[in-house]
Order: C-alpha cells, then structure tokens, then sequence
C-alpha cells in the first residue's frame, strides 16, 4: 500500500516549501522542521501491525469458539456456550479492530528529505531512474 | 486490514463463520444421545359412537394417556412435540392415521406426564368402518432442537378394540 503518487506530490511540495521559506539556520536544520511525512495519515497500522491484527482475530475467535462448546457441551446448557462466544467477539473486537500503538511498532520509514530534493526528476513512471543511479551527482 | 472498516468486516464474517460451525458441531452431537423413552396409553371410556349424516362414523374417546420423554431432551432441545395417533386399516385406505391429542413439552421437567383427557380432536373415518374395529395407538414426538436436525421417534401400542354397535 504505497502511494507513488502521494510520495512525489510530497517531494515536489516540499522542495517547494523549502525554497520559500526564510531561515537564518542552515539547510538541513529547516529541512528537519518539517520532515514529518503526510503519508502516515492513511496507515496508522504498520505492515507488520496488519498481520498481526489478523492473526490474533484468528486466534481469539478460534480459540473461544471451542472454549465455549465444550463448557457448553460439557455443562449441557446451550446458553452457555452463546455467551461465552458473545464475550469471546466483542473481547476480539476490542483488541484488533481499533488501530492501538503496538499495531504500529514498525514504521515504514520513507525517504529522508534530503535525498529527494535532490533528485527532482523522479516520476512514477520511470522507477528504473532511482536515487541510486543519481547518486553520483553528489 | 489496513482500515478499521476492513478489520470490522473481516471480523464479523469470521466470527459468523465460526457460530455456523458451531451450531453445526452442536447439531450432530444430538446423534450421540440414546434416548429410552416409554408410554402407556389407556382408552377409559367410549363416550359415544355414531354414524354422521354425511355416513361417516365418528367416535369420542376418554383417554388416560402417560409417557416419560426425558431422555429425548439434549442440550440442543428447544422443545419436544407429541402427538397420539389412531391407526387401523379399512378396505378403502390400507392405513389410517388420526390424530387424537397433541401438546408441546417445552422442557425436561415436563416430559414425564400423565394426563386424563378426551380426544383433542375428531375421530372420524372415512365411510362407515370403524364397528368392532382393532386399532393401534402410537405415541409419535418429534424432538425440535435449538439449531440443525430435527429427529422423531414412535411408540406402537397394540390391542385396542372399538364396540360392535354404535352408541
């Protein structure tokens, strides 16, 4: 779930961004001050977070689906076994549906700002024209 | 599961999976109950016996109907359904069967009964057959669960006779 589009309207805005503003520091302490990517704002979980919510859904689900039909088997009582599943769902519920920090321990990191201002020319249709053939203009 | 919209949604359907497989996990442990049932039927009273207009004969009955279905109930019986059938052959129909009493036991406590009653519904043949007839009495019960396979089971009681003339 990369957004091509999102990393390059990033870059040319920010390269923007720089060019305008008036700093008495030096570049790289400006470019610091607003290195924080947008594109964090559409995944809150991480890739690793992501397969880790599902699999504890699985998990749980699975897990309290047979507690509950052998203390409701075992016990004779139907009821039993519902609401032992009915508290089972809404405890899963709880622990992978809302986005909690430790779904977010693995950041991806995107690339630092420096390094894209200065290769200006790349475009999502060319992704052979990497930073690392570039590099030599350093 | 990169929204909250995709993992709410995948849990919902996962979660619904796993409640149909355990109901059905529930259902097929009913194979696995043996039940003993036992009845006795005692007909008390012809109360009358008559030739309809129309030429059918009809007859009333006082009956003295127990039976223990405890053992039919399982953890996965909503309730169980019992009804008494009269049963003979005539030359028109090779077997007759008339529903004469039913009631729903809604629960163990209530399935070992013994009640006094008269038919809770017609007997009436079709034609006028039923003079010095024998016929059987079968207490049938169907054992309706809370999820999956319904089972029904009988009890065949012989040797009950009808009067030679009407009354």
């Amino acid at each position: 779930y990369i957004d091509f589009r999102g990393e390059s309207r990033y870059n040319r805005d920010f390269a923007a961004s720089v060019s305008l503003l008036p700093s008495p520091f030096s570049d790289k302490s400006v470019l610091s001050a607003v290195s924080h990517p947008v594109s964090s704002r559409r995944t809150k979980m991480d890739w690793q977070g992501q397969k880790l919510a599902e699999q504890l859904m699985q998990i749980l689900l699975v897990a309290f689906a047979v507690v509950a039909f052998a203390t409701g088997y075992t016990i004779g009582s139907f009821q039993t076994m519902i609401l032992i599943y009915a508290g089972g769902v809404v405890l899963t519920t709880l622990v992978t549906v809302p986005n909690w920090p430790f779904f977010n321990r693995h950041p991806l990191k995107w690339l630092d700002p420096i390094e894209a201002e200065k290769h200006p020319k790349l475009q999502p249709q060319q992704p052979s024209s990497s930073s690392k053939k570039k590099s030599s203009k350093k | 599961m990169h929204t909250f919209g995709y993992r709410a949604n995948a849990l919902l359907t996962l979660g619904v999976t796993i409640l149909a497989l355990m109901c059905a996990m529930a259902s097929f442990s009913d194979n696995f109950s043996l039940p003993s049932p036992s009845a006795h039927v005692q007909v008390l009273n012809v109360n009358w016996f008559q030739k309809q207009r129309n030429g059918n004969d009809e007859v009333s009955l006082t009956l003295n109907i127990s039976a223990d279905l405890q053992s039919a109930f399982t953890w996965n019986t909503k309730q169980v359904f019992v009804f008494l059938a009269a049963e003979y052959d005539t030359t028109k129909n090779s077997l007759n069967q008339i529903s004469l009493w039913d009631a729903i036991i809604p629960s163990k406590e209530h399935a070992k009964f013994s009640i006094h009653t008269t038919n809770k519904y017609r007997l009436t043949d079709q034609g006028s057959n039923l003079r010095g007839k024998e016929f059987n009495l079968t207490l049938h019960w169907h054992v309706m669960p809370k999820t999956g396979k319904m089972f029904a089971d009988k009890i065949v009681m012989t040797g009950y006779h009808l009067p030679e003339d009407y009354r």
